[in-house]
């Protein structure tokens, strides 16, 4: 997640990130089973950094609550890229984060399964992923920002301004992309529709010639005109 | 690891503690949010759980983004599963709900359609959750000296006399808290603003793919029918023909 500079630096960090995700404002979590495969779609401009933090846990019928899952529990993240190439595709613990990066525009399609590598699940286990999934400006890591480039607090919240623009910038760029092509495509479905009904006229006109042709050449082969 | 974090934990809860009590710095708290756009099968259920302490607000807003007759079944229930809301055939809804401790859950239900998907879009978003100090402690283990420009502003800034120097600081953090409140808020209503043109999108491109197949269909059926009329009618005359030798 977080690559600070020494451990003084990133355990507080870690933990703060931890305490997010299991403190009374927690992050989403949903129910699988094992081996279930459930996907997310991103639609993100290119060029943006996506970091997945995630916990897994197991449901523990004895004491009737999730319970964190132990070590054998694996997850795989499939990432698609629009074109549907392969952007990730990794093996990771039951807990952690995973990260790409978006080449091309578009719709990403995210997809988690768990599986358990070592001991079989009971029948009915059930498991439950945590996620929280930040893009663009929230992946940044502020406090590594300060104490790299040596800021004080205010140039700290500045720059974080100044990230935050420079995304919905982006997004506003990618919308900009995205309503073109959308022009694009409800102009050809009028030309279209243009194009269809003046074939299909011509067509109607064509058949009722060719028609009314052989219906009166065969009545006269048959000498009844 | 388990005995490990709770001592941080408690030093953190401290600080934050310590935060809220400085005046003016507790009137803001800024907002979490997350949005997911998935794909719910034909006659299938999906439901989601979050979390949340007490007094938080809990905001909801999502639509269907693809999927025929983009409508779907929307539930939301407490912690203790007491229904706060249900939707049914809808294509997008907000809600908000002031928490009480535990996990809400929020359940997509696609059981009525036996044929077509749906894409849903949702977006959550968290207020009240009292995170903000604790990424302001954390910023301040790792920054490095103070601002000379605190000094300098408050005599620009600040014409009352008299008050205390702490609130003049405070105060053009305020500023800068509130400039990022809003530009959260622009992120979430551009999410928005992309979940509708996707979905509008998505409508267009199925009015292409329609437009096209059923005028192919239109024009076969026109001549075929058109064949059968004259094969028809040529075999009127020829039965008799037959029937003579």
């Amino acid at each position: 997640m977080a690559r600070a500079r020494g451990l003084g630096l990133s355990l507080p960090l870690l933990l703060g990130q931890l305490l997010a995700l299991m403190g009374g404002g927690g992050a989403l979590y949903l129910e699988v089973r094992e081996l279930e495969e459930k996907c997310f779609i991103q639609e993100i401009p290119d060029g943006t950094v996506v970091i997945g933090n995630y916990k897994t846990e197991l449901y523990d019928p004895a004491m009737e609550k999730y319970q964190p899952s132990p070590q054998w529990i694996n997850l795989f993240v499939f990432v698609k890229d629009p074109e549907n190439k392969n952007l990730l595709a990794r093996q990771y613990g039951p807990q952690g984060s995973f990260t790409f990066t978006s080449q091309s525009p578009g719709e990403h399609q995210i997809c988690l399964h768990l599986e358990s590598i070592r001991f079989s699940l009971f029948y009915d286990g059930k498991l439950a992923i945590h996620l929280d999934m930040k893009l663009g400006e929230h992946t940044n890591d502020y406090a590594e920002f300060a104490a790299k480039d040596k800021l004080t607090q205010l140039r700290l919240r500045v720059q974080q301004l100044v990230e935050q623009v420079e995304q919905i910038q982006k997004e506003q760029e990618y919308q900009r992309w995205r309503e073109e092509r959308f022009r694009q495509t409800s102009e050809s479905t009028n030309r279209r529709v243009l194009w269809w009904s003046i074939l299909q006229t011509l067509i109607l006109v064509a058949t009722g010639i060719w028609q009314m042709q052989h219906l009166k050449s065969f009545f006269k082969a048959k000498k009844l005109v | 690891m388990g005995d490990k974090i709770w001592l941080p934990f408690s030093v953190l809860l401290l600080a934050a503690l310590l935060a809220v009590l400085l005046p003016r710095v507790a009137g803001f708290t800024h907002s979490l949010d997350s949005d997911f756009t998935f794909t719910l099968p034909a006659g299938q259920r999906e439901c989601f759980y979050q979390p949340m302490p007490l007094k938080a607000s809990l905001e909801i807003e999502y639509q269907v983004l693809d999927g025929a007759g983009l409508d779907i079944d929307f539930h939301l229930a407490s912690p203790e599963g007491r229904t706060l809301v249900f939707e049914q055939r809808k294509s997008d809804g907000v809600h908000t709900v002031e928490t009480e401790v535990g996990d809400y859950m929020f359940c997509f239900d696609n059981t009525f359609s036996t044929i077509s998907e749906k894409v849903i879009f949702f977006e959550l978003i968290l207020d009240n959750m009292g995170e903000q100090e604790q990424e302001q402690e954390d910023w301040k283990k790792y920054i490095t000296g103070t601002d000379m420009l605190d000094m300098k502003l408050e005599d620009i800034l600040f014409l009352r006399k008299g008050t205390i120097k702490q609130q003049k600081t405070l105060h053009i953090y305020e500023s800068i808290n509130s400039i990022k409140s809003r530009l959260s808020k622009s992120g979430h209503i551009q999410n928005l603003l992309r979940a509708f043109e996707a979905r509008d999108r998505n409508i267009q491109e199925s009015n292409f793919d329609r437009v096209n197949f059923w005028s192919l269909v239109n024009l076969m059926v026109m001549v075929v029918v058109s064949a059968i009329q004259v094969y028809m009618l040529k075999s009127l005359f020829e039965d008799k023909r037959k029937s003579r030798t």
